[in-house]
């Protein structure tokens, strides 16, 4: 076909494409889902969620289990957010004896009615350098944290946690306002650090927690006595709150919202690659077996019931247990499996297409074989490949996770099927975790509703008689 | 002769997306006892839907918008639907659908098929049944043993056949027979044609003849009513259309020379040009105006009215009025 | 309007047959001891169609008549016989050698509706047998001649109706539109299968007229197939009544319909209903009775004989008797045409 032809045939096949509302939705899904692929480094939460989606490291400020952040709205009693305090104002002195003392400040401002589960300091440091960790209070009280220190580093990153670096501390700091019998009955191990730094400061401390509104100072101060060989650089602390992001996060203190979003590309990669292949390679299968006839048709038959009465799994756990499953091993051993899918149907209308006269009357013409089957043939079996297509789509995600709840999924990327997979196992279900386990299966269920819909538009537009309906 | 169903100034409009097709508008005409009326135009004229409105169930989504339908003089359109089913449809009235003979069901047999239609309708045990069944495959000419057979063991006439036998079960006074024949050969529709004449008169039956085929019309119909567009154009006796006299209303005359003769060779057959109308929104004045060869001025802006030129011939049309 | 024809013979066809095996499961063909029932659609026929001709096959259905024109359009092959067209034997043709004869015979099909792909637009249609056969040119080329063709059939102005789907014509325009789809390769035979049974009365007319300008306009010779004896008569010139896969009568049109021989010719002719009154209370005599035996199950001897008023016991002990001319042209098949 020429450009001019096909620029014409395009044209026109979308100015009926226009007519259909759920058409144009799923378009509009599908091209939505496409720019966020496309603009995924930049919208991505968690930069390095893609390669370091199962490191426990890189989750580990992160607090387990909590709730989106946009659920404080709903909530009598809100929750501190997790946010990460960056760029703190820097002041150096110089000390007695030499070196530099570097004080950092990260102001936060503290309006939650539930104190963070921990606060967590980093930085990058360079030969020994001591820190103390300060807290000032928007009451003037300030606690000395912690202090923190580590010989020899060249480069690496420490990290002090209140909750098991500042027990002790906190714990003098309550003392002063409670009475000795309160006491008695307390000892360091018992007290939660954060909740000390974030309550009021009276008699009723040990009790529940109430919480001191206001503007806080965290402070570290970093003792720099070898200014040539040490330094702290990229100091940052995490307040890991008990609600978390757009989506929250899971048990494992992973970011539900990036995992999606990561998983959005491998979705449409598997369910496109997967559906498109199979039912393309089952279509043609199908016509053949049933234009051809006679003992091409038996043999095909009989092909594709031993293929199709093979099941999938064991053969899929053997191969996988010999090679390493890499996605695209996955999609290719699918597809072995899925392109059966059609065949049936598909013969079936082609025995019944065959019969039609105007099959005939192309093969008067002097129409050869290939024309039939392409030209005359398989157009009608457009529409039906398509709903076979949407179909396979969510049947493709959802075997991918299948065959990653077996551990043999691909362990190098994050799909919506092994976050299924993993709220399924860590119980998100019995425990109430929803935003674990609705927005991914939510998201498979649009994905499969996107295709459906594309699948339908065509086939009004393909089915010329439908239209006079 | 009794007039044993009426038809009064009918409306039947199926209700599309596109609009309203009025594909019985305004018709009046009666059935005699013991009489056939054809009914015959091009397809997509109304004939069918005259058919089915008759029987009180026009396909969706068509409506009746005005008129009556007495059967028996009793008016079947404001009737509930259980009365009609129990009193009209199939008990005096009965319809050979078009086609009905390739809808028996491929699974069945034909006997398992009449026995679920007479249970349907009538209280009896299997051995009444099944007695009456065989009666009446006899009546039709065929053997009772037809009833253990599937229907891709029989033929298109022995078919037809089976399918008159069941709409007779019930002792229908009136039969609506919807292109009975038109799929059937020359040799075995004038055997049905013979069989049915033969029940009309056994049964004491009436007849509404419906079909494209004005030859086949003119061995059966006592009166033809000849349909265009929803409308009567042209209703007469036998005598009178097919005889000395001729038709009258342009578009039957047209019909009829269109129709090819077996024992005369003419060069050239005339037909009529063009396709009926859209019957969502009909030509103005007589709804044949653009494909007739006769046409006036008065035709395209006036509607002629259905007048009596001879006794018990009507015509629509200008040109008879003076 | 009887036109000189040429005396060349443009097909000829000699004993054909056309045996159907049925496809049997393993329990069917052992209930069946082996032995094959043998559907013998076409079983033993022999015409010749001169050029410029239009030769009817008449029969009904079951008679194998939709089979021989197959045949002749060499969409199946035959089982036993020759066929020669042009005086060329055609009868088993090579893949390239068959293409150029689909070139030479087309078809026009018994509904036109369901012999056109219904994506297509009528310009896809009748542009496909110039990509078929490689007859290069650009698309306004290509318009041009599918223009040409749409005129030839009376579709005008052509522009209107090619950017049509065949579900947005009206029954005698698809079947114009078919028409000149097998027009376009400029054929020297149409075998028309029914081409107007499934088309209005009103238009059947129209339709048939058309056929036969185009006809004269393009000295064609028909193969025109029916069940329709009136339609015949006006359309043809040479008339063979089929049953059972054989010819029982063949001869020019006016003498087949005012002089038959065969009895089931004349049983044929007076089923046909005529538009004249005063038969209404009539129960037609019919001659003959019963339906059309399964071409499975052939009677031995004249195989027209179990339903024939006339049979004796000699039509079914001896052999079946052959075509015998009786002058003019006209030939038939019954031992005691003379006695009845």
């Amino acid at each position: 076909m020429k450009i001019k032809d096909f620029s014409r045939a395009l044209a026109e096949f979308w100015t009926e494409f226009r007519k259909s509302a759920s058409g144009l939705i799923g378009l509009g899904i599908l091209v939505v889902s496409l720019l966020v692929v496309i603009f995924e480094p930049i919208i991505l939460p968690w930069r390095d969620a893609n390669t370091k989606w199962r490191n426990i490291d890189y989750w580990i400020d992160n607090s387990a289990g909590a709730p989106p952040a946009w659920t404080n709205l709903f909530a009598k009693e809100k929750k501190a957010v997790t946010t990460r305090l960056e760029s703190p104002g820097r002041v150096e002195s110089d000390m007695e004896g030499g070196g530099k003392l570097v004080t950092l400040t990260f102001p936060y401002s503290f309006t939650a009615d539930r104190a963070p589960l921990d606060l967590i300091f980093r930085a990058t440091i360079n030969g020994d350098v001591p820190v103390t960790v300060n807290v000032d209070r928007p009451d003037g009280t300030s606690i000395e944290l912690a202090s923190h220190f580590e010989q020899g580093l060249s480069n690496q990153g420490i990290r002090v946690t209140v909750n098991n670096e500042a027990k002790d501390s906190t714990f003098a700091f309550v003392k002063q306002f409670l009475s000795d019998e309160t006491l008695s009955s307390m000892s360091s191990g018992t007290l939660e650090p954060a909740n000390i730094v974030f309550s009021r400061a009276d008699a009723a401390m040990a009790g529940k927690f109430a919480a001191l509104k206001g503007d806080y100072k965290l402070v570290v101060k970093a003792m720099v006595f070898d200014t040539a060989n040490s330094s702290i650089a990229d100091p940052f602390f995490v307040v890991s709150g008990s609600a978390s992001g757009i989506l929250g996060t899971d048990d494992m203190k992973r970011d539900v919202f990036s995992g999606l979003l990561a998983g959005l590309k491998w979705a449409l990669l598997i369910g496109i690659m997967t559906s498109a292949i199979s039912v393309i390679v089952g279509v043609l299968y199908g016509i053949t077996s049933a234009y051809f006839g006679g003992v091409v048709d038996s043999v095909m038959q009989f092909i594709y019931q031993v293929v199709s009465s093979m099941p999938l799994l064991p053969v899929l756990i053997v191969v996988s247990a010999i090679f390493k499953p890499s996605i695209w091993f996955i999609v290719m051993v699918m597809v072995l499996f899925f392109w059966t899918g059609s065949v049936m149907t598909v013969r079936s209308m082609a025995l019944q297409l065959k019969e039609e006269t105007y099959i005939e009357a192309a093969k008067a013409l002097g129409s050869n074989n290939r024309r039939i089957i392409f030209r005359h043939m398989l157009p009608i079996l457009i529409p039906y490949s398509f709903a076979s297509m949407a179909l396979s789509v969510p049947s493709a995600i959802v075997y991918e996770s299948t065959v990653s709840l077996l551990g043999l999924g691909d362990a190098t990327i994050v799909t919506w099927g092994q976050i299924l997979h993993d709220a399924m196992a860590g119980g998100a279900v019995l425990n109430g975790v929803w935003w674990w386990i609705i927005p991914p299966g939510l998201l498979i269920a649009v994905m499969g509703m996107t295709f459906a819909f594309l699948g339908f538009a065509m086939d009004k537009i393909l089915h010329p008689k439908l239209q006079t309906r | 002769m009794d007039s044993i169903l009426k038809v009064e100034n009918l409306k039947m409009f199926y209700h599309t997306s596109k609009g309203a097709v009025r594909a019985i508008d305004d018709i009046s005409f009666e059935l005699k006892a013991g009489e056939t009326l054809g009914l015959v135009g091009e397809s997509g004229c109304g004939k069918t839907s005259m058919g089915t409105s008759i029987l009180r169930m026009p396909t969706a989504p068509g409506r009746y918008e005005s008129g009556r339908i007495y059967i028996d003089g009793q008016d079947v359109i404001p009737m509930p639907e259980k009365d009609v089913r129990k009193s009209i449809r199939w008990e005096k009235i009965a319809m050979v659908f078009q086609g009905a003979m390739n809808c028996l069901t491929p699974v069945y047999t034909i006997g398992r098929q009449m026995l679920e239609t007479l249970h349907e309708h009538r209280e009896m045990d299997d051995k009444q049944a099944v007695e009456l069944i065989s009666e009446y495959l006899q009546l039709v000419g065929l053997p009772s043993e037809v009833m253990g057979r599937y229907p891709h063991e029989l033929s298109g006439g022995m078919k037809q056949r089976v399918v008159i036998a069941t709409a007779l079960f019930l002792k229908p006074k009136i039969v609506i027979l919807d292109e009975p024949t038109t799929a059937l050969d020359v040799i075995v529709q004038a055997q049905i044609i013979n069989l049915l004449k033969k029940l009309k008169s056994t049964f004491d039956l009436s007849f509404i003849f419906i079909t494209h085929d004005l030859a086949l019309e003119a061995e059966v119909a006592d009166r033809l009513c000849v349909m265009y567009a929803g409308k009567i154009a042209e209703i007469g006796p036998n005598s009178s259309i097919y005889g000395a006299r001729g038709a009258l209303h342009p578009y039957t005359e047209k019909l009829l020379q269109a129709t090819p003769l077996l024992h005369k060779k003419v060069d050239n057959l005339s037909f009529i040009p063009g396709t009926p109308p859209d019957l969502i929104d009909p030509p103005k004045g007589c709804r044949f105006n653009p494909r007739c060869h006769k046409v006036m001025d008065k035709c395209r802006t006036d509607e002629p009215p259905l007048i009596e030129i001879e006794a018990g011939h009507q015509v629509a049309c200008w040109r008879c009025t003076k | 309007m009887s036109e000189i024809k040429g005396d060349e013979i443009l097909l000829r066809v000699e004993k054909i047959k056309k045996h159907f095996m049925p496809h049997l499961t393993l329990a069917q063909s052992l209930a069946a001891g082996g032995k094959k029932r043998v559907v013998k659609a076409v079983d033993g026929i022999s015409f010749d169609i001169k050029r410029g001709e239009i030769f009817g096959l008449i029969g009904e259905s079951g008679s194998g008549k939709t089979t021989m024109g197959k045949l002749v359009m060499k969409l199946i092959t035959p089982t036993e016989g020759r066929m020669f067209f042009e005086g060329e034997d055609v009868t088993f043709l090579e893949k390239m050698a068959s293409k150029t004869y689909r070139t030479k015979v087309q078809m026009i099909f018994q509904d036109p509706y369901a012999s056109m792909n219904p994506r297509f637009k009528i310009r896809d249609v009748l542009t496909e047998p110039l990509i078929i056969h490689k007859i290069k040119g650009s698309r306004d080329e290509r318009d041009a001649m599918i223009a040409k063709a749409l005129i030839e059939v009376k579709m005008t102005p052509p522009a209107e109706y090619m950017a049509r789907y065949p579900h947005m014509l009206s029954g005698g325009q698809r079947q114009r539109v078919a028409t000149a789809r097998t027009l376009i390769l400029n054929p020297k035979m149409l075998v028309a299968d029914e081409p107007v049974s499934m088309i209005d009365l009103s238009t059947r007319a129209e339709i048939l007229h058309m056929m036969k300008e185009v006809q004269r306009d393009m000295n064609l010779t028909y193969l025109y197939i029916t069940h329709d004896l009136s339609t015949a008569r006006y359309f043809t010139d040479r008339i063979a009544v089929m049953y059972l896969g054989r010819i029982v009568e063949m001869g020019k049109a006016d003498d087949i319909i005012d002089n038959p021989l065969h009895p089931y010719t004349r049983a044929l002719i007076d089923a046909v209903p005529e538009p004249q009154t005063g038969k209404v209370d009539i129960v037609k005599e019919l001659p003959i009775s019963g339906e059309i035996p399964s071409p499975a199950n052939i009677p031995v001897g004249c195989r027209f004989h179990t339903r024939c008023p006339y049979a004796k016991p000699e039509c079914s002990s001896l052999p079946e008797p052959e075509l015998e001319d009786v002058g003019g042209g006209h030939l038939h098949a019954c031992r005691r045409y003379k006695e009845i």
